[in-house]
């Protein structure tokens, strides 16, 4: 194995990184993350791992609240980074690796290396490894079976992340990918409403259920943390074979070479295929860009991977949020701001970086005999077009499962707040598209690409989303009632004013951000 | 006011990227009609110029003139009559070679009978027929073409080609040049850039070089070179493009004993 390269290789990851700090942006960027990073490990590992190892010895059922807590960290890291990217940015490809005088499984070796030395992966590590310090401080177990446990999960978490993402990312270039996906992840995220009652009912299901989960890596972990000698050697063997295993079936996947993008064939038609009829909406000047920003979005993987996550997560978010309030009225609630969340996560990530992804054909726009910056406003337009189309599934799904007896008021008050969010949000991405514009890879499903402004956007209007209307709940709870149904109406005409102001407002500042969205894109700046 | 015979006239263009300065007050014109070469070391703001002459960069100082107004980056009509192979391709990826060229025909305003018959036509005689392709899956020879169709799809009047031949065979350069040919017999423009000296020699009337950053050191007439003469400058005898680029650019030697 040549180490030394590899080593090199790593230090050039981290070069590249500070590199990115000599911009303004990027210093502000280096010293946001760096701060909350700082705070997040220094408040987790205290209030997180420690706190739950002095509760589970407190308790004294440490080995139930170590399975808990390493599950829920696992589980977490794994769908975040599937879901939003994090932890996910590989520093190089294989091809760009094979300049290197590298073997095959030293390149494999090299890139997950470096995949794994994400700072996201640390915060987990951080997490996990409170526990044993909390466990070791204020208990009689063994330290370094611990730490080698939390290891070994920490590189288990990373794997099956990794075989999770290359796997979704093979499936969906396949013709009937997207359904299979859809399928799974619907299953998934009605998986803890259908299964929760179920058990409860049935106590010998659930132990059983226990007995089968003994033999994943969190409760390999907790084992190994919690008991001593021969038990805690065979936690240590499981998470050790778990890690070997999806090592072997990640190099088998990233064997299989990638298939083509499906994607739909060229109709033959040049004026009258699906996209264009919907562009012609826009009137004959804008429907040529429009058309092709609803091709850009309909063929990225990306954003297809993600449109189907948006409906799931919605009725995930719906029943979660609204357990934490027992009855109807927390089920209302929650979906009043988990069903905006569909209007904008397919979109989100193109659309808080339109021109990110487009490369040197950002130059084209600048061309063509019309305000280059209708290619702003077109991809904007296809990007608000393609969220509000999930709105009527949204609406139709939650009217389904909606307390009975059924209120109308209660269906059309997520709807509107779906439109204040699908305007709120695309409101935002024509600023961050034009200020905060980071060159990405218009064929990568996976990893978190985006800007700090960008993550900013996504993420703050995600929150937004789901906590406002629970906050106002708890503070004002008229104010979320559906006998005060009208009073989503404001915001959502607010919304609708600021977007169409953002319209003008970007489209007048767009020529003067052209040359450095032009070096961004390009990747020379 | 630009002259009758100027396609394109350039005057004083200045153009910094910050401190760094790129273009150096840049004057020339390009008869129309002719196929103009310009030439110019890697770095020197070749591309920064078309750039400026295609409403790409917004120059610091000088005025462009084409086909006899004045150019910015609004000037939607002048654009409607100019056709541009950037150095970059400015390809959309996701799309499919027919979709391409109908998208660029509908930003020029072709209408659709017309449009459809010029894609067919481009497409076949470039040998871009592989439908089951997006732009993205092309190899670099035929997403070249596909930028030189899309450069033409409209007959502009003054096409800009950065660096059109390389990466493409030979027989797509016969055809290329062919087509410049008969562009130019029409008393329309061709501004090319490249760093294939025999070939802007053998398919330039006139040519200008350019040094960094991107200061004018000569242009004139190279016609003369296609009958086996000679271009004079400073009281020296130049017998090709190529000793006459070296000459005012700089002839660089450095022997490497480990190479």
């Amino acid at each position: 194995m040549n180490w030394k390269l590899i080593g090199d290789l790593v230090r050039l990851r981290y070069k590249l990184m500070w590199a990115k700090t000599r911009s303004r942006n990027g210093k502000i960027a280096l010293f946001v993350t760096g701060y909350l990073l700082f705070v997040l490990v220094a408040a987790l590992l205290a209030a997180g791992g420690l706190s739950a190892g002095i509760v589970a010895i407190q308790s004294g059922r440490a080995e139930r609240m170590a399975q808990v807590v390493l599950s829920g960290l696992f589980l977490n890291a794994v769908f975040g980074s599937v879901l939003l990217g994090f932890g996910m940015n590989a520093a190089f490809s294989d091809g760009e690796l094979r300049r290197y005088p590298l073997r095959e499984r030293e390149r494999f070796v090299a890139r997950h290396f470096l995949g794994i030395l994400d700072p996201f992966w640390f915060l987990i590590l951080a997490l996990e490894a409170g526990l044993v310090v909390g466990l070791y401080v204020y208990g009689t177990y063994s330290f370094w079976n611990g730490a080698i446990a939390v290891l070994l999960l920490f590189v288990c978490g990373y794997l099956l992340t990794r075989v999770v993402g290359v796997w979704i990312d093979r499936l969906m270039s396949t013709r009937s990918g997207s359904m299979v996906v859809l399928l799974i992840v619907m299953s998934l995220s009605l998986a803890p409403g259908t299964l929760t009652p179920i058990l409860k009912k049935n106590p010998a299901l659930m132990r059983e259920g226990l007995a089968v989960l003994r033999y994943t890596p969190p409760f390999g972990a907790a084992a190994a943390m919690i008991h001593q000698r021969a038990d805690a050697l065979l936690g240590l063997g499981l998470i050790a074979g778990w890690a070997a295993a999806l090592a072997v079936t990640l190099v088998a996947l990233e064997r299989r070479p990638a298939r083509p993008q499906q994607v739909a064939r060229g109709s033959g038609s040049l004026w009258n295929s699906p996209f264009d009829r919907v562009a012609a909406l826009f009137g004959p000047r804008m429907a040529p860009l429009v058309g092709y920003w609803l091709r850009f979005y309909l063929r990225n993987n990306r954003f297809r991977m993600l449109y189907l996550f948006s409906l799931p997560l919605a009725a995930f978010l719906t029943f979660n949020l609204g357990q934490m309030r027992k009855g109807g009225a927390g089920l209302a609630v929650a979906a009043m701001g988990a069903l905006p969340i569909a209007t904008f996560l397919g979109t989100s990530r193109i659309a808080v970086n339109q021109f990110g992804y487009v490369g040197g054909a950002f130059r084209r726009f600048f061309l063509f005999p019309t305000d280059p910056a209708a290619s702003l406003r077109a991809g904007s337009y296809a990007a608000v077009l393609l969220g509000a189309a999930m709105i009527p599934p949204a609406a139709i799904l939650w009217a389904v499962f909606a307390p009975r007896p059924l209120d109308a008021r209660v269906v059309l008050m997520p709807v509107v707040n779906g439109v204040t969010a699908l305007f709120v949000f695309h409101a935002l991405g024509l600023w961050t598209t034009l200020y905060g514009p980071r060159r990405g890879n218009y064929d990568k499903s996976l990893g978190n690409d985006m800007s700090l402004m960008g993550n900013l956007a996504v993420v703050g209007v995600t929150l937004a989303c789901m906590f406002l209307p629970m906050a106002l709940h708890f503070a004002a709870p008229a104010a979320v009632s559906p006998a005060n149904w009208w009073l989503t109406l404001p915001p959502a005409a607010l919304a609708v004013a600021f977007y169409a102001a953002s319209l003008r407002g970007a489209s007048a500042a767009f020529p003067a951000r052209r040359e450095r969205l032009l070096a961004v894109v390009e990747g020379k700046a | 006011m630009t002259s009758q015979t100027d396609a394109i006239r350039i005057t004083n263009l200045v153009k910094r990227y910050g401190q760094s300065l790129a273009v150096e007050d840049l004057s020339l014109s390009v008869p129309r009609g002719s196929m103009f070469g310009f030439l110019g070391p890697n770095g020197s703001g070749k591309s920064t110029t078309i750039g400026c002459l295609t409403g790409l960069l917004d120059p610091n100082a000088g005025e462009v003139e084409i086909l006899g107004g004045r150019f910015t980056a609004e000037s939607a009509d002048l654009k409607r009559r100019m056709g541009v192979m950037p150095e970059t391709l400015g390809l959309f990826d996701p799309l499919y070679a027919h979709e391409f060229l109908a998208f660029v025909a509908r930003m020029y305003g072709l209408e659709e009978a017309g449009a459809r018959r010029r894609v067919t036509e481009l497409l076949a005689a470039l040998e871009l027929t592989d439908t089951r392709k997006t732009l993205a899956e092309f190899s670099t020879g035929m997403r070249k073409r596909v930028a030189f169709a899309a450069a033409v799809i409209h007959s502009p009047d003054v096409l800009f080609l950065d660096e059109p031949f390389e990466s493409i065979d030979p027989a797509g350069v016969a055809l290329l040049k062919q087509w410049l040919r008969r562009f130019t017999e029409q008393g329309r423009t061709v501004f090319i850039t490249s760093h294939v000296l025999e070939t802007v020699e053998r398919l330039c009337d006139r040519v200008a070089i350019i040094t960094k950053p991107g200061k004018l050191v000569w242009q004139g007439d190279i016609t003369v070179l296609a009958n086996d003469g000679a271009i004079e400058h400073q009281g020296r005898q130049f017998e090709s493009l190529e000793a006459l680029f070296l000459h005012l650019t700089g002839e660089k030697y450095a022997d490497l004993n480990w190479l």
